[in-house]
């Protein structure tokens, strides 16, 4: 899972970079709004933490910059006490979700969660495929109470997988949202294809896996 | 005079401009003493001499004045039998000779003759005016002689006068001729050491004029920073046009990947037109990575990166081999990591990750299946090295050659396109890293990274 940190405070970044890093994100950090522009050009991201103050500029700027271009991303703007008309100046231009400064970088971590849960149409924190139960928050998988020993890479490919579900999902967007931004050219990403058997042979112990597709020479797919 | 002479013979050791103008300064004083030494003594004697000559021809014409047959006579006969007079005085400095010459004798009528006359037995040189004269049929040679030894010591004081006061002169002059051009050079000195030295980009240049008293540098400081922000313009418009490139090529890049990737999910595509819109995807992706490498490097080399966090090499390649752990499983690969040098520099961490990355992942790329990785570091000579050898297939000196270029394959049919030890290379460039290569066709390949010493 991809995260865009848009922070002018350096220490602030760091702590949320390190934070979210340590529960599975890949994250990124922009210090003003042209480098933001410009990361969320060039790598694709599933969710943006947005402050508005930024040295270049406003962070509706970015907003309004990544909305034109239908992206999907979420965002969460981040925002000092009191500035109502900011929060839903934001909501109203697309953010997806506020926090107000000072703010506990668990609360971000379960917002953050949500959000990305609510864009793929799941309403509750534990996503149920097929009897197996994935719990997002503290990264363990169960079917009938009986817990499976994931790695944190088949996790987060199931959980990927998961939240796209019903779509076809290429190696090369795995490689992207788990293994993050690799400059390396044609990285035949077979490894992804090991994982991935690693985790069907895992699964595979507890229900039968039609829903689980392999789709020939582009990637996997989740029916739910 | 050494210096001199090393500056003739060792090109690589050059002087200070204050030093080659002092001692310049002093050369050409001290020729002028030679020159002076030489001269000088001829000169004194000169006009010495003509003094001398002067008060000879006056003594001789008192002396002619006054005299007549009977006083001759007196000189010549009253003295003694002989045909000469002499007189001398006390200390014998000067003496008057009055003698008869022979008849057949011809001599010039007035001459000044140097010569060693010897009175009461004491020998002195003397400057001798001759006088030869006729007095009643008969010829005389009149001699007055001036004692030439207080001239002589007169010479010698004033060459000894002259040696000291020069000396003096040039150790002072010489002093003073240093530090007036050692302050006439400072502001030169200051526009290298805060403006040039400094100067990695033209956003941290000190534009602020440095004071002088000498038009030269303040032109040159001008000119300067007149250079310093056309290249200052040059590096936005560079900035301005890679952003421009990554957001303008980036954007449609995106856009197409998102079609094709919602193209996908179409259930009633046949294989065929699957494999073609991944096939596409795949092209696009490798666009966009080079792209993203080629954007890299230019932003590296517009100093782009900081390099200002303290980085500690055995812990990045402490992470990237977790991160990499399912490469090197996928090709069977055994990795010794040994290192384990508590080392930290001052870099980007950035930018280190991904150096170290592209070497172990060239490692595992161009390995053998069942292959081997080695990592280890140490001191060297006071600094820091690590080195990542493979068990891989190698490479020959030709390919050696090109590794670092642009677009330059290893092999042809690795997949690649020849950018990741470009970057490497850039990276290792901005941060004064030594790379060095060794290689055996077949039997692999050693990249060792010499890291710069941290003084501070």
């Amino acid at each position: 899972m991809n995260i865009l940190i848009v922070e002018d405070h350096p220490e602030l970044a760091q702590e949320i970079v390190d934070y979210l890093s340590k529960n599975g994100y890949l994250c990124k950090w922009a210090k003003d709004c042209e480098t933001a522009l410009e990361e969320l050009s060039v790598n694709s991201f599933d969710a943006m933490l947005l402050d508005l103050g930024l040295p270049d500029g406003s962070g509706f700027d970015v907003l309004k910059g990544i909305r034109k271009k239908q992206s999907d991303i979420a965002v969460v703007i981040i925002t000092a006490r009191g500035e109502l008309d900011d929060r839903i100046n934001g909501l109203q231009l697309g953010a997806d979700d506020y926090l107000t400064k000072p703010f506990a970088l668990t609360e971000l971590g379960a917002r953050l969660q949500a959000i990305i849960r609510r864009m793929h149409g799941f309403a509750a924190n534990v996503l149920d495929i097929h009897g197996f139960k994935l719990q997002l928050q503290d990264y363990k998988v169960s079917f009938n109470e009986n817990p499976i020993a994931l790695t944190k890479k088949e996790f987060d490919i199931f959980r990927y997988l998961a939240l796209n579900k019903n779509r076809v999902i290429t190696r090369l967007q795995l490689t992207e949202h788990i293994w993050g931004d690799i400059l390396e050219i044609n990285s035949d990403s077979n490894f992804i294809d090991v994982h991935v058997r690693n985790l069907r042979k895992k699964l595979d112990k507890f229900a039968t896996l039609e829903w689980f597709e392999t789709v020939r020479n582009v990637g996997y797919r989740i029916n739910l | 005079m050494k210096p001199l002479e090393t500056l003739a013979t060792e090109s690589t050791c050059k002087m200070k401009i204050k030093h080659q103008l002092s001692i310049f300064n002093a050369l050409t004083r001290l020729l002028i003493i030679v020159v002076l030494w030489f001269v000088l003594p001829m000169l004194i004697q000169n006009v010495v001499y003509k003094h001398i000559n002067k008060s000879l021809l006056e003594k001789k014409q008192k002396f002619i004045q006054h005299l007549d047959k009977e006083e001759i006579n007196d000189y010549i006969v009253g003295n003694d039998s002989s045909d000469t007079y002499a007189s001398y005085s006390m200390l014998h400095n000067s003496f008057l000779q009055l003698s008869r010459l022979p008849e057949n004798q011809v001599m010039k009528k007035t001459a000044f003759v140097n010569e060693p006359r010897i009175i009461e037995d004491e020998t002195n040189e003397y400057r001798i005016l001759q006088y030869a004269f006729v007095y009643e049929d008969s010829k005389y040679l009149l001699e007055i002689g001036s004692s030439l030894n207080e001239i002589k010591d007169l010479t010698f004081i004033i060459k000894a006068f002259i040696i000291i006061l020069f000396g003096v002169v040039i150790i002072l002059t010489f002093i003073v001729d240093t530090f007036y051009i050692e302050y006439l050079l400072k502001p030169f000195y200051k526009i290298i050491n805060t403006k040039i030295r400094n100067a990695n980009d033209p956003d941290s240049f000190d534009y602020t004029p440095v004071a002088s008293h000498t038009a030269d540098f303040e032109e040159l400081d001008t000119v300067l920073n007149q250079m310093m922000k056309r290249i200052g313009e040059v590096f936005k418009n560079e900035k301005q046009f890679i952003a421009n490139v990554s957001h303008e090529l980036m954007t449609p890049i995106s856009l197409l990947k998102n079609r094709l990737e919602n193209l996908l999910q179409n259930e009633s595509l046949d294989d065929n037109a699957v494999d073609k819109i991944a096939a596409s995807l795949r092209t696009l992706d490798m666009l966009k990575k080079i792209i993203n490498n080629l954007l890299l490097i230019s932003k590296i080399e517009n100093n782009q990166y900081a390099a200002n966090e303290k980085v500690a090499v055995a812990d990045v390649i402490r992470d990237l081999i977790i991160d990499l752990e399912d490469r090197f499983e996928e090709k069977n690969i055994t990795l010794f990591n040994k290192a384990s040098t508590d080392f930290e520099f001052t870099a980007n961490q950035t930018l280190i990750h991904i150096l170290l990355y592209n070497l172990i992942v060239n490692a595992i790329k161009y390995n053998h299946i069942g292959g081997s990785i080695a990592i280890l570091d140490g001191i060297e000579d006071r600094n820091y090295f690590i080195e990542i050898s493979d068990s891989g297939i190698g490479m020959n000196e030709n390919q050696l050659l090109h590794i670092f270029e642009r677009f330059s394959r290893i092999s042809t049919d690795q997949d690649g396109q020849g950018l990741g030890l470009a970057i490497v290379h850039t990276i290792a460039n901005f941060h004064n890293i030594i790379i060095l290569v060794t290689s055996k066709a077949e039997t692999g390949t050693t990249f060792k990274l010499l890291f710069p010493s941290e003084l501070k």
